[in-house]
């Protein structure tokens, strides 16, 4: 018995497929009306519902979305890593009509990309390039998480604080200087144990950090990282926990007490209608306190009164301008001096005593700069 | 002395091994019965996201609830497994290929973050999870208190799958007759046992196991949900198995000394105790011992008693035997 | 006797031509049928969908070249397996092979880079390096096969793992030869040092539909299925190997030596995965790609191997079907935003896969359905296990 059926239903099907892709085809041409919204994309490195640093930008964007209504249209792009995918992920943007592209983690814009469409605006998160196209922003974050580091110390009991951080870079350890320094602020002596997962976002790793450090006997724990697993895990052996980039407190209600947070939206618009209206200019923009660009969460139970008010007294001197945290004198981990009494460091200058090249240690951090 | 390094390590061993020991004990079922099944990461992440979307969405007691997802996990597992049983037993499809094109499409970058992101899974606590099940006063017993009563549920009711797996294997008929399945389908199918339906049967189970395994983590590990939760551990299953010579006891054993390893790391760094590329060691290591296993297993007169089923990975074809 | 409805599937004696073609592209016809059941089961319309995948694959200006940007590295991990598969030796170690392929090809590209032009004598080094670091990682589970009779299965995956943690303990844990120290920027992350410009791969732009820019890896690996294709129809290398694959017992009447055989075809197929890894060096990244989010994510030795399967292990069809794989990849990655559903292209890519596997067994089997009697089975041993 010769078997035609298969042939002919094989045939049909690949007549079918071909029809499917003519027909896409005609509707292919991407058309492009006038009036047309403007199109601005956001670039993360993890996923956009971390619940921490990614959902910070999204939900910048989102205000971004909200406030300018069908006068833009923003889409996002996450899990990018660094190199060529985002290199990729830029083409096929642009190639769409995307003229704004906000990329949130450090060494996603090098000169080449930037170079390669000088007419799309680049907005580089954390980094140090600057050309026409491209502007870089962040934010001293080091002042707020001082100010959670304060709320840290104040609640260990022993002094032993302990802090669940990424990479060994000098953003990752600028924070956890200041994390220490705010901590040794309400509690004198106290010692900053450090762990290194490696990874901005891996709940696993963080969970195995955050678990390390409690069995050396730390008493509060804190992070530098994306997740909310270290707060998880403080929360079921009842510890206190200061989280990072967002109000994460939903994850440990009783141990949340509090963390830095960015503020995104405000310098997103900003910056996205001086793009519409044409008067962007790349720079070099570092938010602080006083601008709203970075802020504590709202407190947890375990904030005592008197931290409380300790944190609001700093955060108004740090707003009028009058203390900043890394003033010297700042010890390393060895006891040496490195930054004279009364000397500020500044954001860039500096080399390894300005903030963005910092790669030591203060004294009271137990862990190797080097990861 | 419940805190030094090697109480600790132990116990951390006991509690990160788990998932490890559930997919390892089910990949080990299917691989006894001859098929090797490559997708343990696409079916742990599916049965994780599942365990923990019945957690969150289901409103009943506690314990109810972790059971009930537990069961979800299982059948998402299963549910995986299936496609791969299917493929490879009824339609003689090369099981390296099928195992990966499950991987892929189960996996971190398919139905599980499909699945995480229609259903809203992200960025929230799950609202149960497994406890330390004892009361505290006996997790506070010198060595054993940590390591042995310091632990969830879900790793008991593991030691209780590695003795009934052991003894499946062991003394029961069915458990021998899948070991002659996995040795020589070809003279099993003559004494009357249904090679179809062996496979069938432990590859499915194979499935719960590994779906049992996501949910280990989305449920008592590291209680939320995000993408590729797992990590890889479906791979450090595979590998296990083999280095545990395809025997339950010995998987409980690799599980968590895997999982140890796991923990060493950070736990060094937590002590302050700086030993170099210690990461790429304990990474290494397991799959570098496993790789000295199989060679071991491989070569000589231990082959025949410790080496893998002689028919893993090829479909049984009773007109060509 | 077991009488009844059954149905029996039974090897076909001849693979009929048109069923060879028919059928792959069936299963994708097919796939994406039950994808569009998935979408609307779950709320979403797949005629847009589709459309949004087809026009981001190969519609859209400039997708061209980013789908020749995902393919690449397919094509060669692709042709990896096909040529270690068309033996039967399963060389599962494609993406650990081109890591290896990655670090020497960047080290060849460091040390003998300058300034100036791409050098075709820098390319070649690292074209070389490259091939000779997958080779020598495929090696180790050849030796194991070749001498040991260990499984290459397993001995190859588990290295995959090892040579991923050595690619990132370069760049992230340690101040390797391939890690960026000099400069500001280099102390803020951990990047791979830059390949210096004669070392950079160059394209070929062919001025068609706005101008689609060809790597050079592109071509390097069209070359690669050319020469394998050779290789493997019109020398006696090529035969014997064919032969090994289909009997061991029948070679070494034959006089073919099977531990050699062994170790040069896993050889070769390492060889190819590496020369992938340098093309990632030399046309995508420019750096050696240490980042654990990076290169390593990818997961291209894996479909890779699912790709060398579509293939039936012929080099053209792999290529081929690696082109199509990246329009898959690169709409999924254009597409990836809000509106689109995460995880869409796993789930589309693996039922493409699944219906494919299921399709084989239309080629190589016929699907009765009627009465009939039980059949005897045969005591033959069954082959060894690989």
């Amino acid at each position: 018995m010769k078997r035609r059926k298969p042939a002919r239903a094989v045939l049909l099907l690949t007549v079918g497929a071909l029809a499917l892709v003519s027909a896409s085809a005609g509707w292919g041409r991407s058309n492009t009306s006038s009036a047309a919204p403007f199109k601005v994309a956001w670039i993360y490195v993890g996923p956009h519902n971390d619940g921490g640093w990614s959902q910070a930008h999204d939900e910048g964007r989102q205000y971004v979305q909200k406030m300018l209504g069908n006068k833009v249209q923003t889409t996002y792009k996450e899990n990018i890593a660094v190199g060529a995918q985002f290199n990729q992920t830029v083409a096929s943007l642009v190639a769409q009509g995307y003229k704004m592209i906000f990329a949130t983690s450090y060494g996603y814009v090098t000169k080449a990309v930037a170079a390669k469409y000088p007419n799309v605006l680049f907005e580089q998160a954390t980094g140090t390039l600057v050309t026409k196209n491209v502007a870089e922003y962040f934010g001293s974050a080091e002042d707020t998480i001082f100010l959670s580091g304060m709320a840290a110390g104040a609640a260990s009991k022993t002094g032993k604080i302990g802090f669940v951080v990424a990479y060994p870079i000098p953003e990752v350890i600028r924070h956890t200087n200041a994390f220490a320094l705010g901590a040794q602020l309400t509690h004198p002596g106290a010692t900053v144990r450090i762990v290194w997962t490696n990874s901005w976002f891996d709940p696993a790793g963080e969970k195995k950090a955050a678990q390390s450090l409690y069995q050396a006997g730390v008493d509060v724990l804190g992070q530098n990282v994306d997740s909310p697993a270290t707060g998880q895990f403080a929360e079921s052996v009842k510890i206190p926990w200061v989280g990072y980039d967002s109000d994460a407190s939903k994850f440990a209600p009783k141990s949340w007490l509090t963390a830095s947070v960015y503020n995104w939206g405000p310098y997103y618009l900003k910056r996205v209608k001086q793009a519409m209206a044409g008067t962007w200019k790349s720079g070099f923009y570092y938010g602080t306190i006083n601008d709203g660009f970075t802020k504590l969460a709202p407190y947890g139970p375990g904030v005592s009164a008197t931290a409380k008010t300790q944190i609001a007294v700093v955060e108004r001197l740090i707003e009028s301008g009058s203390f900043s945290p890394f003033t010297g004198p700042l010890y390393d981990q060895s006891g040496k001096l490195r930054v004279a009494s009364g000397v500020r460091m500044q954001v860039l200058k500096g080399g390894t005593n300005s903030l963005y090249g910092m790669n030591w240690l203060v004294k009271g951090v137990i862990g190797s700069p080097k990861g | 002395m419940n805190n030094s390094l090697l109480v600790v390590l132990i116990a951390s061993g006991v509690a990160y091994g788990t998932p490890l020991l559930f997919a390892a004990l089910g990949e080990l079922l299917a691989e006894r019965s001859g098929v090797l099944n490559l997708g343990v990461e696409g079916m742990m992440l599916v049965g994780a996201v599942m365990g923990f979307w019945t957690v969150q969405r289901v409103h009943a007691s506690t314990a109810l609830t972790l059971v009930l997802a537990i069961v979800v996990a299982a059948l998402a597992g299963t549910a995986m497994a299936t496609i791969h049983a299917f493929l490879v037993i009824t339609l003689r499809a090369n099981q390296i290929v099928s195992g990966l094109a499950l991987t892929i499409f189960a996996g971190a970058a398919g139905l599980s973050s499909y699945l995480g992101n229609d259903l809203n899974l992200a960025d929230q606590p799950a609202t149960r999870d497994f406890h330390a099940l004892l009361p505290a006063s006996m997790q506070n017993w010198p060595v054993v208190g940590p390591i042995l009563f310091g632990q969830t549920i879900l790793v008991y009711v593991s030691w209780a799958c590695v003795v009934a797996v052991a003894f499946y294997l062991s003394r029961t008929r069915p458990g021998l007759n899948v070991r002659a399945v996995g040795e020589s389908p070809a003279a099993a199918d003559t004494m009357g046992i249904s090679v179809t339906r062996y496979r069938y049967a432990h590859t499915l189970a194979g499935g719960a196991f590994a779906g049992i395994a996501g949910a280990t983590v989305t449920l008592a590990i590291t209680p939320q949900w995000v993408d590729g939760i797992t990590g890889g551990a479906g791979w450090i299953a595979i590998a296990l198995v083999i280095f545990a010579f395809w025997r339950p006891e010995l998987c409980l054993v690799g599980a968590y000394f895997f999982g140890a390893l796991e923990a060493l790391a950070p736990q060094l760094q937590a002590r302050n105790i700086q030993l170099g590329p210690t990461v790429l060691w304990t990474n290494s290591l397991p799959y570098v011992m496993t790789v000295l296993v199989l060679v071991l297993v491989s070569s000589g007169t231990a082959r025949r008693r410790l080496g893998a089923p002689s028919a893993l990975g090829f479909p049984y074809v009773r007109e060509e035997h | 006797m077991r009488t009844g409805v059954r149905i029996s599937v039974e090897r076909r004696l001849s693979q009929p031509r048109w069923l060879t073609v028919a059928v792959p592209v069936g299963s994708v016809v097919f796939a994406f049928l039950v994808a569009a059941v998935v979408l609307l089961a779950t709320g979403h319309d797949p005629l847009p969908s589709y459309r949004l995948l087809f026009d981001a694959a190969f519609l859209q200006t400039g997708s061209l070249d980013q789908t020749l940007i995902a393919a690449t590295p397919l094509a060669f991990t692709g042709l990896a397996a096909a040529a270690a598969f068309r033996m039967k030796l399963w060389n599962i170690g494609a993406e650990g092979q081109m890591y290896m392929g990655a670090i020497t090809g960047a080290a060849a590209g460091l040390y003998l880079g300058g300034r100036g032009g791409p050098s075709a004598f820098v390319i070649a080094a690292m074209v070389v390096a490259g091939c000779a670091g997958g080779m020598v990682w495929a090696l180790i589970p050849a030796i194991l096969r070749a001498f040991f009779k260990t499984n290459e299965i397993l001995t190859s995956l588990l290295l995959n793992y090892v040579a991923g943690y050595v690619l990132t303990y370069l760049i992230f844990e340690s101040e390797s030869y391939w890690r960026q120290t000099k400069g500001f920027n280099a102390s803020v992350f951990p990047t791979g040092k830059p390949l210096p410009p004669s070392a950079l791969w160059p394209g070929w732009t062919i001025h068609v539909q706005g101008g689609i820019v060809v790597p050079l890896g592109a071509g390097l690996a069209l070359l690669a299925a050319g020469l394998l294709w050779l290789l493997y129809s019109r020398t006696r290398f090529g035969f014997e190997a064919q032969v090994l694959g289909d009997s061991e017992r029948a070679a070494r009447y034959a006089g073919v030596r099977v531990r050699r055989k062994i170790l040069a075809v896993m050889a070769v197929s390492g060889a190819i995965a590496g020369l992938g890894g340098a093309s990632q060096d030399g046309d995508f990244n420019h750096a050696l790609d240490g980042d654990p989010n990076g290169l390593q994510k990818r997961g291209y030795g894996y479909t890779g191997i699912v790709i060398a399967a579509l293939g039936r292990y012929n080099p053209f069809a792999v290529v081929l079907i690696a082109f199509l794989l990246g329009g898959l990849e690169n709409a999924g990655n254009t597409l990836q935003g809000p509106s689109f559903p995460a995880g869409l292209v796993g789930v589309i890519q693996g039922i493409i896969l699944f219906s494919a596997l299921g399709g084989e067994l239309l080629i190589r089997h016929r699907v009765r359905i009627g009465r009939r009697a039980g059949t005897v089975a045969r005591a033959t041993t069954p082959e060894p296990a690989a």
